[in-house]
């Protein structure tokens, strides 16, 4: 069997069987708890770690095999699968979902304010109606709003992109959406080189904490219950390998366990400061797992929380895949389309999911997208006739 | 396909915050003809700046957490006649294989030939990996320096402590490596420590 340990070139040297790249966020907590409390190891597999510097080069090297496999955005892969955003059209699977929610939408004091003098209704302010007013009153001005979100093929950029569109802005035109690194938001928003950000905790907490914005509303609210991160694996890789595939399902299954456990909170957030990982203060990472949250204009809803770890969380749903094809789609990534269906099926991978983890009997999806054609179902989603479920995609779509 | 354009020499952006492979990758373009437009070692500005110097091709560090900001471009510049996008070519997986292992990644405007752009990728990927071969000699060298220090420290301690000239020293030192097949530098070491345990060291 070919250990792919010819990966010297280019990237950490290692003499471990499986290496696994992460972006140093709060939701690749599973990956480091996995690592550091031997979840690995018990499993029987030996597994390095790869702190890496872009959600590209994570791309690039799971596509060539250099990793494994990786903690990604929910999107990619799909978008690599599709050969979008990149050349190379790699088959990666997702098996396993390692986190939930956590997203919010945040803007400098100066956009609030101006929203706020133009309407100060509570409603108004989060459902984006100010931003809108706001934009028209601004429109001599010249120069789009900026906003920005961590990655093209990610939920917040999506999330960004619905509501500001169900607020009557359009994101194609109206601003100007940009990508920015997410240890890099708060700073740019401070200098005004944006207006506002859609992105992950704690990094909306931190700047209502430190006066630099205002959190107007959370990814939950726009789309319910939705998966964030998944572990996205070389598909030819895990085909290969299937035993070192379900062992690494099956010791993140326990990491999130963990990881959701009150009692372990101090630890954990004292692991992840590390200089190998997050390398920060572990104050900083707090407001990612506590129900301590700043208090600023608007509360965040307990259920719009990241969570880590049930069933309905982390086993792949390839409705969920749907919906951000339909999402690439209607936002102009995914040209052509067709044969979703399968794409969806096979790439977010349920059977793998109960297969790793000894689950009987396989959720049974109904079909995903009822009655329609893929090419009627993707007109809707255009037309913003398809919404997730308010309360998550585990209760599927609903049609307006 | 050959439009008169396409003769052009294209031009290229390098982003790398390692200035000294930058230089070397530079070079090595001016060298075989092709234009570098321009050198980034910051890349505060990325953006602005391949939005002023509209190049045909971004060569970036595989590395650079700037990357993800980059790969927007194509996104927001759609009314912008020249995007920037990965090759867009399969077949090309080669090529791009041998460049994430020799850790380049680079961007071209869409639809370009790959018989333009491959040779400067080429070009990169030797640079790059000979800089990896430069990197790895000078640890190499960083290490024997620091062997030659435990080895003096050693053979300083052995003197005091048996009171015999440098020559004895080291070739008690030798001796002791020989007999036990191991390094220099780690006798060396095994003597600081136990003299350290005796009360030898300071």
């Amino acid at each position: 069997m070919d250990r792919f340990n010819n990966t010297s070139q280019g990237t950490k040297p290692s003499g471990a069987d499986i290496t696994l790249g992460f972006i140093p966020l709060i939701d690749s907590a599973p990956f480091i708890i996995a690592k550091e409390k031997g979840l690995f190891e018990k499993e029987g597999v030996d597994v390095v770690l790869s702190k890496e510097a872009s959600w590209a080069s994570i791309r690039d090297k799971v596509t060539f095999n250099l990793l494994q496999g990786a903690h990604m955005l929910a999107s990619m892969p799909l978008a690599t699968s599709l050969g979008i955003g990149s050349a190379n059209k790699v088959k990666i699977q997702t098996s396993f979902t390692v986190s939930q929610n956590g997203n919010g939408i945040t803007v400098s004091n100066n956009l609030y304010q101006l929203m706020y003098s133009c309407c100060d209704a509570f409603q108004a302010l989060r459902s984006g109606h100010a931003l809108k007013l706001a934009i028209r009153h601004r429109s001599a001005q010249g120069d789009l709003l900026k906003f920005a979100v961590v990655y093209p093929y990610s939920s917040h950029h999506y999330q960004l992109r619905d509501w500001l569109s169900r607020a009557g802005i359009d994101p194609d035109n109206d601003v100007q959406i940009i990508v920015v690194p997410p240890t890099k938001m708060m700073g740019y928003l401070r200098s005004g080189e944006i207006d506002g950000y859609c992105v992950g905790e704690p990094w909306n907490s931190l700047a209502v904490e430190q006066g630099i914005g205002h959190m107007l509303v959370t990814g939950y609210e726009i789309w319910g219950n939705t998966p964030e991160k998944v572990l996205g694996a070389n598909l030819q890789w895990a085909n290969e390998n299937e035993e070192e595939h379900y062992a690494l399902i099956r010791a993140l299954d326990k990491a999130c366990k963990w990881v959701d456990d009150e009692n372990n909170l101090e630890e954990l957030l004292n692991i992840l400061s590390h200089p190998d990982y997050l390398n920060c203060p572990a104050a900083q990472l707090r407001y990612g797992f506590s129900a301590i949250k700043p208090s600023g204009q608007f509360d965040w809803p307990m259920e719009a929380y990241q969570k880590f770890s049930s069933d309905k969380i982390n086993r792949p749903n390839p409705q969920y895949a749907l919906w951000l094809l339909g999402q690439m789609h209607r936002w102009h990534q995914l040209p052509v389309a067709s044969s979703l269906i399968n794409v969806a099926n096979n790439t977010f991978n349920d059977d793998i999911y109960c297969r790793a983890l000894r689950i009987d009997h396989p959720r049974k999806l109904k079909p995903l997208i009822g009655s329609y054609e893929e090419s009627e179902w993707l007109d809707l989603i255009k037309a913003d006739k398809v919404r997730v479920h308010p309360k998550g995609i585990e209760f599927g779509f609903v049609y307006l | 396909m050959h439009s008169k354009t396409s003769q052009l020499p294209l031009t290229v952006m390098l982003v790398d915050n390692e200035p000294a492979r930058a230089a070397i990758v530079e070079q090595a373009l001016l060298d075989n003809g092709y234009k570098v437009i321009r050198r980034l070692e910051n890349t505060q500005n990325l953006t602005r700046a391949v939005q002023e110097s509209l190049p045909d091709m971004v060569i970036i560090d595989i590395e650079s957490p700037d990357r993800d900001m980059l790969e927007n471009m194509s996104q927001l510049t759609r009314n912008n006649p020249r995007p920037i996008v990965m090759f867009a070519e399969e077949n090309e997986s080669t090529s791009m294989e041998a460049a994430i292992r020799a850790g380049v990644s680079a961007y071209v405007v869409d639809g370009m030939q790959p018989n333009r752009f491959k040779p400067i990728l080429q070009v990169a990927i030797a640079r790059f990996r000979e800089f990896q071969a430069l990197r790895l000699e000078l640890e190499t060298i960083k290490t024997q320096l620091e062997d030659r220090k435990l080895i003096d420290k050693a053979k300083g301690l052995i003197m005091k402590h048996q009171g015999c000239d440098e020559a004895a020293a080291y070739k008690a030192l030798r001796k002791l490596a020989m007999d036990r097949s191991q390094r220099m530098s780690e006798v060396a070491l095994n003597v600081i420590s136990v003299m350290n345990l005796m009360g030898e060291v300071e």
